[in-house]
């Protein structure tokens, strides 16, 4: 048994450190200089405050290597956070939701000068400069990154609870809607609003969440979506539907004029577990 | 039932909301901003040369996920905002610039490069000012400076041309090394404003640094303020002692330390929900005192004596040869982000000679730390754990 969890954490170590060491990966391109390491104690040093953004997350340590061909250069950063949803959620949070989602991994993106993708506990960001196009170099390198890390290629689950027509599927890692009570969950970008989901532990902290949010606004109005609900206006948060659905809490946020709340709410609970 | 839309013109994600959304919002806006929240009382200094009054606590946007939060901040009348080209892989400038659309006019606004040459820097000037829907930043820094090379000749340049463009108004750095950024800085006399690390588990060249920064008239942003000390690490193991901390008002006392500096003009906590905004703000309010420096005490003594800042000042070398800092590292990996195959792994990696050396057959140990951490403890911890 310990001999094959040695040979488990020599394999994963392995293809961590080789996704970032080796610039070979594409025909012409060398390291140029050390790869480096980062932990969440040095991370500044090379991020300086984004580093702040990795952290955040769950990041456990970032592989950094400059590869480079003529006088072009390719940076390469792998980042090992702590689980899958930690990765995808890194990813997410710094694609640009403009742009189209790639299936590489759990989810990547193909810039002119910048590609991104997860996979397994892994987040991977390359960039290439000085020049304006490097799109095929980067997909040579993506792909074969891609094949060099383990684990899972499957996004969240969570993904699959908002309804479709989302722009972008964010995890918020501490308080969802800017509310502390909303400690951790998934925001999906509709042009009407924001839904959100977020997972207690158990049904009871979910209603006790709840009934802290109904004391702080004030006004709120009951609703029948799930198990409990209501409704709101507010300032900063616009239109406003929450439930509790046993131990989950969802709902919509900034949501536009004229725009039906509880309908939303309750295609939103249907499709959680 | 049907919604009133909020103020905001942007989701966090960018997503364009309709004008008439927009101008709904605006009917409704000035009418609610009196009933949002109790007046709280506010503290301004001047931002060094550049005679922009700021309030001293200022908003750092880094890793705020909902626009509402930096709007209210705005609208409650926090008045310097600083995010970065790099933040949130380039989605927190938009978000801000949502966020803070209809006050802009009336607030401070930073963003930073960390572009290493001209050319690439003025880029990233011209894509920071599109994504926050600006013609100007107020002040645009450096991004990460930590030696006076670092602050190039072109890089200067590049913000000499911006501020004859008329794309900047003010020109700073950003760092992690005050000590040594700062008086360089001061000699220099190019630079307007230096954003700075500084809290209160840093040594006294820290203060007198800045203290030599305002004496030049740069302006003075202190970022890190609540101490990495406070970081959620999970699988510390020690979350009961540092949650008490918290629960006991150990982050304002730290924010009340910066601002009871006066070399300090503004500071930029990060800030990622209501409660926090309205936590920080009572800074300004309320004095610095006894029940704080318990406070903060307490903290010290919680981070002092288990982790190791990496700074090399370690007086000694041990006397059988061990590399003190490097094991201590692979013990916070262990310890610190509950990674123990990585920080048995690595430790490991230093060779059958290290690992066999027990620190209790020494009788008494060579290496200090200069910040108190347990040197003897934790070497012993990581033989307990590793060897």
């Amino acid at each position: 048994m310990k001999a094959v969890k040695t040979f488990l954490l020599i394999l994963v170590a392995a293809s961590f450190a080789g996704a970032a060491d080796d610039c070979r990966l594409a025909s012409g391109w060398k390291p140029d200089g050390p790869s480096r390491t980062f932990t969440a104690d040095d991370l500044y040093e090379y991020l300086d405050g984004g580093a702040e953004g990795y952290l955040i997350f769950g990041f456990v340590r970032l592989e950094h290597q400059t590869c480079a061909k003529g006088a072009d250069s390719l940076v390469i950063d792998v980042s090992e956070m702590n689980d899958p949803d930690a990765a995808y959620g890194l990813f997410a949070a710094r694609r640009d939701p403009r742009q189209p989602l790639r299936r590489i991994g759990m989810g990547g993106e193909i810039l002119p000068n910048r590609a991104s993708f997860a996979k397994g506990k892994y987040y991977v960001e390359l960039t290439a400069m000085p020049g304006e196009e490097y799109r095929p170099t980067l997909r040579v390198f993506t792909v074969a990154l891609e094949k060099r890390l383990t684990g899972r290629s499957t996004p969240p689950g969570a993904l699959a609870w908002f309804p479709r027509g989302h722009t972008s599927v964010r995890l918020i890692p501490r308080s969802v809607l800017g509310l502390r009570p909303l400690k951790r969950g998934y925001v999906a970008e509709y042009s009407n609003g924001q839904a959100f989901v977020v997972t207690e532990a158990t049904a009871q902290s979910a209603a006790a969440v709840l009934a802290a949010l109904r004391r702080r606004f004030a006004g709120a109005k009951e609703a029948k979506v799930a198990d409990e609900a209501f409704e709101f206006n507010d300032r900063y948060l616009g239109g406003v539907c929450i439930f509790r659905k046993g131990h989950y809490l969802g709902g919509y946020a900034h949501l536009h004029k004229g725009t039906e709340g509880v309908s939303l709410a309750r295609t939103l609970a249907s499709r959680l577990p | 039932m049907t919604y009133r839309s909020s103020r905001r013109s942007f989701l966090t994600a960018g997503v364009v909301l309709p004008l008439t959304g927009a101008t709904l919002w605006q009917e409704t806006a000035d009418r609610q901003a009196a009933s949002s929240a109790s007046a709280p009382q506010f503290s301004y200094r001047v931002l060094g040369k550049t005679g922009l009054k700021v309030t001293t606590l200022g908003f750092g946007c880094m890793i705020t996920s909902d626009a509402g939060v930096i709007e209210r901040a705005a609208d409650l009348g926090i008045n310097y905002f600083d995010t970065a080209r790099g933040y949130q892989g380039g989605n927190n400038e938009r978000m801000v610039g949502a966020a803070l659309k209809r006050k802009r006019a009336s607030l401070v606004l930073s963003s930073k490069s960390g572009a290493r040459d001209k050319q690439r820097a003025l880029a990233d000037l011209d894509t920071s000012l599109r994504e926050l829907g600006t013609d100007h930043l107020d002040v645009w820094y450096l991004h990460g400076k930590n030696s006076p090379d670092e602050v190039s000749d072109e890089l200067v340049e590049a913000q000499q041309i911006a501020k004859q463009q008329g794309k900047i108004r003010f020109a700073g750095v950003s760092t992690h090394d005050p000590k040594v950024i700062v008086p360089a800085m001061a000699r220099k006399g190019v630079m307007d404003v230096v954003l700075v690390t500084y809290n209160f588990s840093m040594d006294p060249g820290v203060a007198a640094a800045i203290e030599q920064g305002n004496k030049a008239r740069l302006g003075i942003v202190a970022m890190k303020v609540m101490a990495g000390g406070f970081r959620e690490r999970p699988g510390r193991g020690d979350s009961g002692t540092r949650e008490k901390l918290k629960r006991a008002g150990a982050m304002l006392a730290a924010l009340k330390w910066v601002l009871k500096d006066r070399n300090v003009h503004t500071t930029i906590p990060s800030m990622t929900d209501m409660d926090q905004l309205d936590e920080n703000l009572r800074a300004m309010a309320e004095p610095y005192g006894a029940a704080e420096e318990k406070l903060l005490a307490r903290q010290l003594d919680f981070i002092t004596p288990l982790y190791c800042r990496m700074c090399g000042e370690c007086t000694g070398m041990c006397a059988r040869g061990l590399p003190v800092a490097d094991i201590l590292r692979h013990l916070t990996y262990t310890e610190g982000y509950g990674q123990f195959a990585l920080g048995r792994e690595e430790f490991l990696k230093l060779g059958p000679a290290v690992a066999a050396v027990r620190c209790a057959d020494c009788e008494r140990c060579t290496v200090q730390c200069p910040f108190g951490v347990q040197v003897t403890a934790r070497l012993r911890r990581a033989q307990e754990l590793f060897a």
